[in-house]
C-alpha cells in the first residue's frame, strides 16, 4: 500500500509500456511528460453521534516549494449555485491537487444531477458508492488522491467514508490521509477509538476489559483535530499555514478556519 | 524495503519527565514480512546509562556488545560509572569511525546524570550525529508514527507514573500502525535512585 502513495521514480504510472521507446535515437524533442505531482498536505475526518468533522491544512507544495498558503482541500458536494449552499456532504481530497479538483467537479455534478432528476438531495451512502465508481472508472490512469467523504446518514448519525486512489472504500469512525497520515492515524486510534486503553482494575491479564469506543462530543473532537494538526505541523514540512474545518450537522455545514505555523 | 534499516523492523522511544526519564522498545525481530522472534529487546544497560538500538539486528547486537566492551574499559580505567553525556560522545565517535561503512543502527540514549541529577536523552543517526532533544527521541521503522503519537501525547514535567503511561501509549499505538514493529514491549522508567522495568504485552499480530 505504501508504494501506491510514493511517486514512481522515472516513468509515469502507466500499466502498459510507455508510448515512446525509451531507447530512441537522435536528439530528444522534449522531456518526458509526467502526469502526476504530489502537492502534499494532510486531511482527516472524524464522525460523531450527530455530526461529522472534516479537516485539512491549506498548504500546497511541490517538492520543497510552497505554491500557496491557502488552497482548500475540502469541498462541499451538491447544494445550490456556485457556492454549494445547503450542501450536506463534504469531500476532502489530498495527493495530486489537479486530480482532486477534477474528482470534486465530477462528484458535484453527479450530486446536482441526482437532485435535478429525483427532486431530493443524494444520501451520503449513495454518494459514497458513486464516488467509488468514479474512482474505479479510471482504474488504469487513476486520480492520484486519497479521498474522504463526510456527511450524515439516513438516521442523522455522522457518516465517514475513506477511499484508496482506485475506489476501494470503507465506512469508518475516523481517518487521516495524506503526507502526515502516518503521524496522525495512530494518535487518532488512541484518542478516538481508545486503542490500547483498558479499564483499570477490571481484570488480570487477558481478562482485562478494553475501553470501548463511544461517540465523542463535538468540542472534544474539535480539540483532537487541532492537536493532530499542530503535532503534524511540528514534524512534517508539507503540512502547515492554515487549518480548515467543516462541521456537518443537521443545521448545515459550519466552516472554521484557524492559522497554523507558516514555517 | 531492502534498506538495511528496515529488514528486521523495530522501534524505540525515549522521553524526559520531571526528575525522571523513560526509554521503551518493541520486541519484534523479523525477516521482512516474516516474524522470526517475539523476544528481541533493543534496550541495553550500561550502569547509569540505557542504550536503545534499532536497525539491522546483527548490527544491533554487535554495537551493543562493542559498547559493553568500551564501557567496561572506561570503568576499569576511570574507576567510576560512565555518565549519559560521556556515553553519548563515546557512541558518536564510535559510529563516526565507521563513516564510510556504517553500522546500520539508529541509537537512542536515556539516563540520569548522577553528578548533576539532571535527566538526559539523545539520539543519533547511523554515522554518529547527535540529536540532543529536550522532549523525546524516536527511532526505528515506526519513527513516523512515534513522532505523531509523542508530539500529540507528551507534555513537560510528567511524573514517573504519568511518564510511564505516556511513553507506553505512544509506543503501543505507534507500533500497531507499523507492520514491522510490535509483538510486546519493554519500558524502563529511570529515577534518581530507582529503575522500574515493565514488560507490556501489546497486540500479538
Amino acid at each position: 500500500m505504501a508504494s501506491m502513495y510514493s511517486m514512481p521514480s522515472t516513468t509515469p504510472g502507466y500499466s502498459f509500456p510507455s508510448t515512446h521507446p525509451m531507447t530512441a535515437s537522435g536528439p530528444r524533442q522534449h522531456a518526458g511528460f509526467y502526469p502526476y505531482t504530489d502537492n502534499g498536505g494532510s486531511t482527516l475526518g472524524i464522525s460523531g453521534k450527530d455530526f461529522t468533522i472534516m479537516a485539512g491544512d491549506t498548504r500546497s507544495t511541490s517538492g520543497y516549494n510552497i505554491n500557496t498558503r491557502y488552497e482548500p482541500k475540502l469541498f462541499k458536494i451538491g447544494g445550490d449555485g456556485p457556492k454549494n449552499e445547503g450542501a450536506t456532504i463534504v469531500l476532502s481530497v489530498v495527493g495530486f491537487a489537479a486530480d482532486g479538483h477534477a474528482l470534486k467537479e465530477r462528484l458535484d455534478t453527479v450530486a446536482k444531477m441526482y437532485k435535478y432528476q429525483h427532486g431530493k438531495p443524494i444520501s451520503v451512502a449513495a454518494c459514497a458508492q458513486r464516488l467509488s465508481h468514479i474512482l474505479y472508472d479510471k482504474r488504469f490512469f487513476p486520480f492520484y488522491v486519497h479521498a474522504i467523504l463526510g456527511g450524515l446518514d439516513e438516521n442523522g448519525v455522522g457518516a465517514l467514508y475513506s477511499y484508496d486512489p482506485v475506489g476501494s472504500y470503507e465506512r469508518e469512525q475516523c481517518r487521516a490521509a495524506g503526507a502526515a497520515s502516518s503521524l496522525i492515524m495512530p494518535f487518532l486510534d488512541n484518542q478516538v477509538n481508545f486503542k490500547n486503553q483498558y479499564i483499570p482494575g477490571s481484570g488480570e491479564g487477558h481478562a482485562l476489559q478494553q475501553r470501548m469506543p463511544e461517540p465523542l462530543p463535538r468540542h472534544e473532537v474539535e480539540e483532537i483535530v487541532q492537536d493532530a494538526f499542530t503535532s503534524a505541523v511540528e514534524r512534517h514540512i508539507e503540512v502547515g499555514d492554515g487549518l480548515q474545518m467543516f462541521v456537518i450537522t443537521s443545521n448545515g455545514i459550519e466552516e472554521i478556519y484557524k492559522d497554523l505555523k507558516k514555517d | 524495503m531492502s534498506s538495511p534499516f528496515s529488514i528486521n523492523g523495530g522501534a524505540c522511544v525515549a522521553m524526559v519527565g520531571k526528575d525522571c526519564v523513560a526509554i521503551a522498545c518493541d520486541l519484534r525481530l523479523g525477516l521482512q514480512a516474516l516474524t522470526v522472534s517475539n523476544n528481541f529487546p533493543k534496550i541495553f544497560n550500561y550502569g547509569d546509562v540505557y542504550l536503545g538500538l534499532t536497525g539491522l539486528a546483527t548490527d544491533v547486537s554487535t554495537v551493543a556488545e562493542t559498547m559493553r566492551y568500551k564501557v567496561n574499559m572506561y570503568r576499569l580505567r576511570e574507576e567510576r560509572q560512565i555518565s549519559p553525556q560521556t556515553m553519548a560522545n563515546l557512541v558518536s565517535s564510535s559510529l563516526y569511525e565507521r563513516r564510510f561503512g556504517p553500522w546500520f543502527v539508529s541509537p537512542v540514549i536515556a539516563g540520569i546524570n548522577h553528578t548533576t541529577g539532571k535527566p538526559f536523552i539523545c539520539g543519533f543517526d547511523s554515522i554518529g550525529c547527535i540529536d540532543f532533544a529536550k522532549d523525546f527521541i524516536v527511532s526505528g521503522t515506526a519513527s513516523d508514527q512515534l513522532f505523531g503519537t509523542c508530539e500529540g501525547l507528551w507534555e513537560p514535567d510528567l511524573g514517573p507514573e504519568d511518564l510511564f503511561e505516556t511513553v507506553s501509549q505512544a509506543l503501543l499505538n505507534a507500533v500497531d500502525r507499523d507492520a514491522l514493529s510490535g509483538w510486546g514491549a519493554h519500558v524502563y522508567i529511570i529515577e534518581k535512585d530507582k529503575v522500574t522495568k515493565r514488560l507490556l504485552k501489546g497486540r500479538q499480530d
